[in-house]
């Protein structure tokens, strides 16, 4: 009897162990330990949008231990090629597309491959096994068209511009934004002050997200008009925007704005020696990149539309904090040697402290009643409602 | 004597070996020429590439593992070079016919934009199926031909080098393009590319899940085409003989007016063509999008393609389904050993250069007693 029940106790200890080790690996999902980011034309190197996507992802796969492949594009018809190449290939638990542009392609593959996981930034492609993640570019860019508008008023600038990529629906979010802000800085300013500085609005489709030369020639062109700010909206462009813009600055004889830009996507407040860029409306693609990752490491991966905005920091203004952060980016990047840091902090208050306490105040107001929902920030995105916009906020 | 017999039978038997043996086999080798040269520089150009990569600490043995099963190790990955041959053999031919009658026609580049642009227009009115692709395809030929027109005529009247000429007339289609893409053939809805070709005049898909296109089919044919017109016509011997010695062919009365048209406006149909099969071919968009995207440098492509082709329309078929491999298989090497782009574009000029080293040197050799007699006047 005693020797039995001692018998059957070894058994069903012995089962549950074995079952254990046959389950505990399969506890988790079997993962192949390899995530992929394919790129749109736009490419490494940017200090913004793309490397962004790279960014997060390289964070995700370092803390969850998996390898990250990625897969640039050197025109639009690799697309959909690099895209099969990384599902046929079979070897990543999820593709990650950074971009608009991958859109069709993205769409095309998922459907061939419903068994692989998918992300795609910037667009929305409804299929199960695709997550979507987009942005609210309107409400960071009202943030920063506000502050555009009230600081060109104050250094007595009558413009502001913003040069844009490639026309997408993506940057329709960023003008309609940026035209809200410029409209309400202006109201703001005239509340203060008594005065309208009715600041206008210089703005450019450069029709690329890599020719960095376009960037620069129409940021001078702006600068030549009176534009005191210069707003990114073109990924490595912004590169060529602030050799314009530094090249004004010199002009002057000075090494700090204004004229400045204003960066996107990262922080790029680092950049111009920390004092020729004002702030960054700050896209956290990375952010999403992290969030795909993470997700199909938990387990917890869904085919659904993933929206960042100012209310989940998914889009923000940048503030000291993100200096400091992106400094460290900056380095790795090769943008910058560790022996700016102290410096370029150090400029970046005295360019931050330079302007009315006022005004930060006032983006933090307008910041805070767009994540109440007190004001709703338009945003388009077919040509007509961009037109629309145009027509109700023409900023001359 | 018997001796002396045997001697004669060995005489004999020598002669018949090299009139029937070793003869046609040395002929044989010297005409294969081409082909030994091209596996030599292609061997040459592999180990530029190899020693780049390990310079940058790279495995090339990996990354060449990948360059083959991307390129022509699977049928996915055949059927891509193929479809990035399409365009290729097109363009290659236009500069061939351009080099055969002794003109270095590098037009083909704007003459691509062009009728790709002008095979979009046709999607902006409905026809039935069939038809409604031959007329698109007719457009794009035509609108190459007629890009390349004032090239003709300012050689032919004016004497203006048409290297100078089409270049220019590259960067007019390249900025015309910009602004028909943005302005008139825009889609209403996606700001950032043309209107798509309608299904109507669309290439079906040859191989299901690939780029592989029926437009293939519309190469092949213009090479047959080019390929007779040049070597079994009145017309093709003209042009021919033109680039072999333009004096000689004044003398024997040959019009130089003539072969230059016709090298010019065949080279604009093959050009044109390229464009137009390419945008009606190519999955998933079937769209020019804006900067151009795809079809930068498919006519500047095809000079390569000439170039390792030897300037013959069979060889251009063989060197665009290699430079296709390349192009598709170099997609590989980013996955597989993690090669970046960039990297990889300079590997595959590494190899392209080399290849097309031989066919340069002859070029060279052929225009230097031109330049000589220049000199002299």
């Amino acid at each position: 009897m005693q020797g039995k029940s001692r018998l059957l106790i070894l058994v069903v200890a012995v089962s549950l162990l074995i079952t254990g080790l046959v389950l505990l690996p399969g506890a988790g999902q079997a993962l192949k330990g390899r995530v992929a980011v394919i790129l749109d034309v736009g490419g490494r190197g940017d200090l913004s949008f793309n490397d962004m996507g790279f960014k997060g992802t390289d964070e995700a796969a370092a803390d969850f231990g998996l390898q990250m492949d990625e897969i640039q594009s050197a025109s639009d018809a690799d697309y959909l090629p690099n895209t099969r190449n990384a599902a046929i290939s079979g070897q990543y638990d999820l593709i990650i597309g950074v971009g608009f542009l991958l859109t069709d392609a993205f769409n095309t593959v998922a459907a061939e491959f419903p068994n692989q996981k998918f992300a795609i930034i910037d667009s929305v492609v409804d299929q199960p096994n695709v997550m979507s993640i987009v942005f609210a570019e309107n409400e960071g860019s009202a943030l920063v068209g506000a502050l555009s508008a009230m600081v060109a008023a104050y250094y007595g600038y009558p413009k502001v511009g913003v040069v844009l990529g490639i026309e997408i629906p993506v940057l329709y979010h960023f003008e309609a934004g940026y035209r809200f802000g410029i409209d309400w800085g202006n109201k703001k300013y005239q509340q203060v002050t008594g005065t309208n500085p009715n600041i206008g609005l210089l703005w450019t489709y450069t029709g690329t997200f890599s020719d960095i030369a376009k960037g620069y020639a129409a940021s001078q062109a702006m600068l030549a008009q009176g534009a005191g700010l210069i707003y990114n909206v073109a990924g490595p462009l912004g590169i060529g925007d602030l050799q314009a813009v530094t090249e004004a600055v010199f002009a002057q004889r000075r090494e700090a704005g204004p004229p400045f830009m204003i960066g996107v996507d990262a922080n790029q407040d680092y950049l111009g020696d920390g004092h020729r860029v004002l702030a960054s409306m700050m896209k956290r693609v990375d952010r999403g990149c992290y969030k795909a990752v993470a997700d199909v490491v938990h387990g917890t991966f869904q085919g659904e539309i993933v929206s960042l905005g100012v209310s989940n920091r998914g889009i923000a203004i940048s503030r000291y904090q993100d200096l400091l952060d992106f400094i460290e980016f900056g380095i790795n990047a090769g943008a910058i040697t560790a022996a700016d840091k102290d410096r370029i902090i150090s400029n970046w208050l005295t360019m931050r402290q330079g302007i009315p306490y006022w005004i930060w105040d006032a983006v933090s107001d307008l910041e805070m009643k767009i994540v109440s929902g007190e004001i709703v920030v338009p945003t388009a995105n077919t040509v007509d409602e961009m037109l629309a916009i145009r027509a109700q906020y023409p900023l001359p | 004597m018997k001796g002396l017999a045997f001697i004669a039978r060995l005489r004999r038997l020598k002669a018949w070996l090299f009139a029937r043996l070793i003869g046609p086999a040395a002929r044989a080798i010297a005409r294969l020429r081409p082909l030994w040269e091209s596996l030599l520089a292609g061997l040459i150009g592999l180990a530029v590439g190899a020693i780049i990569m390990l310079i940058y600490h790279f495995n090339p043995i990996q990354a060449y593992f990948a360059l083959f099963r991307g390129s022509f190790g699977t049928v996915y990955s055949l059927s891509e070079a193929l479809a990035n041959a399409t365009p290729l053999i097109l363009t290659g031919l236009t500069f061939a016919i351009g080099l055969r009658g002794g003109l270095f026609n590098i037009g083909a580049e704007g003459q691509v934009y062009i009728g790709a642009l002008a095979a979009i227009a046709l999607s902006l009115f409905k026809l039935p199926a069939g038809l409604h692709l031959i007329v698109t395809l007719l457009a794009g030929m035509l609108a190459g031909a007629l890009w390349s027109l004032p090239a003709a005529i300012l050689k032919i009247a004016r004497g203006v080098h048409e290297v100078i000429s089409t270049i220019m007339f590259n960067w007019i289609a390249h900025f015309l393009s910009f602004y028909l893409i943005a302005n008139i053939l825009v889609d209403p809805r996606r700001a950032e590319k043309t209107i798509s070709i309608l299904p109507t005049a669309r290439f079906p898909v040859l191989m299901p899940r690939t780029s592989l296109s029926y437009g293939i089919l519309v190469s092949i044919f213009f090479v047959g085409l080019v390929l007779f017109l040049l070597w079994y016509t009145t017309i093709g011997f003209e042009v021919r003989a033109m680039g072999f010695n333009p004096a000689a062919c004044r003398y024997a009365g040959i019009k130089r007016w003539r072969t230059a048209l016709f090298a010019f406006v065949m080279g604009g149909f093959t050009a044109g063509l390229a464009g137009a099969v390419d945008v009606m071919g190519r999955p998933p968009s079937y769209a020019i999008f804006s900067g151009l995207g795809g079809l930068v440098n498919l006519g500047f492509n095809g000079l390569g393609v000439a170039m390792i082709g030897r300037n013959h329309p069979v060889g251009i078929v063989l060197a665009a389904i290699f430079f296709g491999g390349l192009m598709a298989g170099g997609r590989l090497m980013q996955i597989s050993p993690g090669v970046p782009l960039e990297l990889i574009r300079v590997v595959e000029g590494a190899i392209i250069i080399t290849l097309a080293v031989p066919e340069l040197i002859r070029i060279f050799r052929l225009f230097r007693g031109k330049l000589l007699i220049w000199r002299r006047a």
